[in-house]
């Protein structure tokens, strides 16, 4: 399978926060935050199109989420961006550095197509309560 | 009026409808206030003790129990808190000898502190308003996390000596690493840098500042940070607005930012506000700073202790209870240090369900201050501003939970 | 917004005066100017081989013809909204209308103004007021450029 590397820039998103304040268990918040919004070249190296879901990948941690075209207007090869989340987060490193700041902002990731569908937060929650 | 907390603009101006006592109709406030306004009927916690739903009284008392036998417990939330309810926080940390931290923590946290501690000269956005004309928004995104900033402040409203109207009196610049919505409307210019390359932006800025070539690749961007120089000279009130983006970047190097908002206040006057994101982040860094010295990451176990081992991503591994209020920490953090979180005896206290409340021992609801609640609250320049209740409910504030917990323990 | 030759291009191109025009280009202009709707042009919608034509016209057309478009042909898509208020502040007849209240950032105060935030999304009264509105109109764009998600249009 395919894979391409990205830095993942996370970012706020209004319509986001505004399906965040009504509740972290919609369905809404969920389409607004399990995300990846993608470079052109990137999605074609994956053979992924809007749309459709993707596997990303860090030491941290694994998530499905859906691959969006990115709207930015300049090409972009190798960054990525998603909305903050529970699921930008399961791929975050719990190595905070000197400043006990996680990375939130530059997650060096890897993506791949995949036939899996979104994870709810049903799912992160589990795993998060899994033992480990 | 109403008062909005659903940013750190705590918009004052909001006007509601009623109809049989519940809001029909709201007036002026943005899409994220809309929502918090809606989250009034929606996914409400509800007072519970290992998953079973149990009365006010005992959720207190049980929350008590769990934080008065702890050895290290740690409390944590806050900027979604009263100013009031906030220091009541603080003597409850100092009655269990806890360590209490905040979201500034792993959020602006570091750039916070420079400006509480008047190291960088800061200013109220009424100031603003007024006599503005060069807005620098760095690695910020207001139209996305403090919607209404640049209507009722910063960019497009006529003020004092800006009366001409945004187009002609002030000249608004954004930095960041993608095209946000607020980029869109930044006439004057987008500087796009790779992620982690604003400790880099700010070497060529202050050569150019300096009317020395700046250290730059891309011809097009040298040219432009060039003329961006003379720009930022030119500006008679000059005002950056820092984001995460800037802080995620420098983190607990912000000092990097320090050698440009000296240089640019040798070349004119230029002021700093930290874009807060939750209602009263400002007001705990504050109010904990006047109580210890420190703006966040204390610890009261032995007198007053401060240190990044008292940051939350860090008392985590020695935290033995936790209290989170007004906070989702499990959906904030990386998933690893959830795990850890996960695995500690837990109260929470909030308005809504969400991913830490359903993994806490003792939930305690609250109600939504400045709808449910009244109080006062620092809005990002540090303005007091407060607020009453707009609707009765029978959940209590946070100041009555937290003070029937400092009585039960 | 949508451009005669876009139309012109959708429709059948025969010129078959069914409609009541002459041309298909001057049927284009009608639709335009709302003047006639689509179902005025018989062999596009009964014709099963116009069919991708007419979803593609439908779709062009759409914002055209919703029922959101005002007089001056303003259409708010309050689904982008961000109810940020950026064009409330900058609107130069809010502006003039209202000068204590949306020309220094805050909600109306007068009654005047023409744009204002209502539920968390802009909302357009008094449009009479509208630089665009009438004859004599002038091509104001001030809400437009201010909108961070181009919310707001004109046709």
């Amino acid at each position: 399978m395919a894979k391409v590397e990205v830095t993942i820039v996370t970012y706020r998103d209004i319509f986001q926060e505004e399906a965040k304040e009504i509740g972290r268990y919609s369905d809404e918040y969920r389409d607004l935050s399990a995300l990846i919004l993608l470079d052109r070249g990137d999605m074609k190296l994956i053979k992924t199109e809007d749309g459709q879901t993707v596997q990303v990948e860090t030491d941290g941690g694994m998530v499905v989420v859906t691959a969006r075209l990115s709207e930015e207007d300049e090409e972009h090869p190798g960054l990525a961006f998603m909305p903050n989340s529970p699921w930008s987060n399961q791929l975050v490193s719990e190595d905070t550095g000197t400043s006990k700041i996680p990375e939130f902002k530059r997650i060096k990731a890897e993506v791949s197509a995949t036939d899996k569908d979104v994870d709810t937060i049903s799912e992160l929650v589990e795993r998060i309560r899994a033992d480990y | 009026m109403a008062v909005c907390t659903g940013c750190s603009l705590l918009c004052d101006d909001i006007e509601l409808e009623f109809e049989d006592g519940k809001i029909s109709l709201t007036k002026n406030l943005c899409r994220k206030g809309e929502g918090r306004y809606r989250s009034l009927r929606e996914d409400r916690l509800v007072p519970a003790v290992d998953g079973a739903k149990v009365g006010f009284d005992e959720a207190i008392s049980r929350a008590a129990e769990l934080l008065g036998d702890a050895e290290n417990p740690l409390l944590f939330g806050w900027s979604n808190s009263s100013l009031e309810a906030q220091r009541i926080g603080i003597d409850l940390a100092k009655k269990l000898g806890a360590t209490i931290d905040d979201t500034s923590s792993f959020c602006q946290g570091y750039l916070m502190e420079k400006v509480l501690r008047g190291e960088y000269p800061t200013c109220t956005l009424d100031e603003v308003r007024n006599f503005a004309d060069v807005l620098i928004y760095w690695g910020s995104d207001p139209s996305s996390s403090q919607p209404r900033h640049m209507s009722r402040f910063s960019y497009f409203p006529r003020g004092e000596k800006r009366q001409r109207g945004y187009d002609e009196d002030r000249t608004a610049i954004a930095i960041d690493v993608r095209k946000s919505p607020t980029v869109v409307i930044a006439a004057d210019g987008f500087f796009r840098i790779p992620p982690g390359g604003d400790a880099e932006f700010i070497e060529a800025l202050l050569a150019a500042l300096g009317g020395k070539i700046p250290k730059v690749k891309d011809k097009k961007m040298k040219k432009k940070i060039l003329k961006l120089g003379s720009t930022l000279r030119k500006a008679e009130f000059g005002v950056v607005f820092p984001g995460l983006g800037l802080i995620y970047s420098l983190k607990d190097e912000i000092d990097k930012l320090t050698p440009l908002i000296t240089r640019l206040n040798e070349v004119s006057s230029y002021k700093l506000i930290p874009m807060v994101g939750h209602y009263n982040m400002r007001g705990f860094n504050q109010t904990l700073l006047e109580e210890t010295g420190h703006i966040n990451r204390v610890s009261f176990k032995d007198g007053v202790e401060h240190g990044t081992q008292f940051a939350v991503t860090e008392a985590v591994n020695d935290c033995d209870a936790l209290m989170v209020i007004g906070s989702d920490l499990i959906s904030a953090l990386p998933a690893a240090i959830s795990k850890k979180l996960a695995r500690i005896p837990t109260v929470a206290i909030d308005p809504h369900r969400n991913l830490t409340t359903d993994m806490a021992r003792v939930t305690i609801p609250s109600a939504i201050s400045g709808l449910e609640a009244g109080g006062s609250a620092l809005r990002m320049d540090g303005v007091k501003v407060e607020f009453e209740p707009v609707i009765k409910s029978g959940y209590r504030s946070d100041v009555e939970i937290l003070s029937r917990i400092m009585e039960a323990v | 917004m949508a451009n005669v030759m876009e139309v012109y291009q959708l429709l059948p191109k025969t010129n078959c005066k069914e409609c009541g025009y002459p041309t298909c280009m001057a049927f284009a202009v009608a639709l335009l100017g709302k003047e006639k709707i689509i179902e005025d042009c018989p062999p596009l919608i009964e014709n099963p081989k116009y069919e991708k034509k007419l979803e593609k016209l439908r779709e062009l057309l759409a914002p055209l013809m919703s029922a959101d478009a005002t007089e001056t042909g303003m259409i708010i898509h309050t689904d982008k909204c961000y109810g940020c208020g950026n064009c409330v502040v900058a609107c130069p007849v809010n502006v003039a209308n209202d000068p204590k209240g949306t020309a220094l950032g805050f909600g109306p105060k007068s009654g005047r103004a023409i744009l204002m935030v209502e539920d968390g999304v802009i909302k357009c009264v008094n449009v009479e007021e509208c630089r665009r509105f009438g004859p004599e109109k002038i091509l104001c764009s001030a809400c437009i450029v201010t909108c961070p998600s181009r919310a707001i249009e004109f046709v």
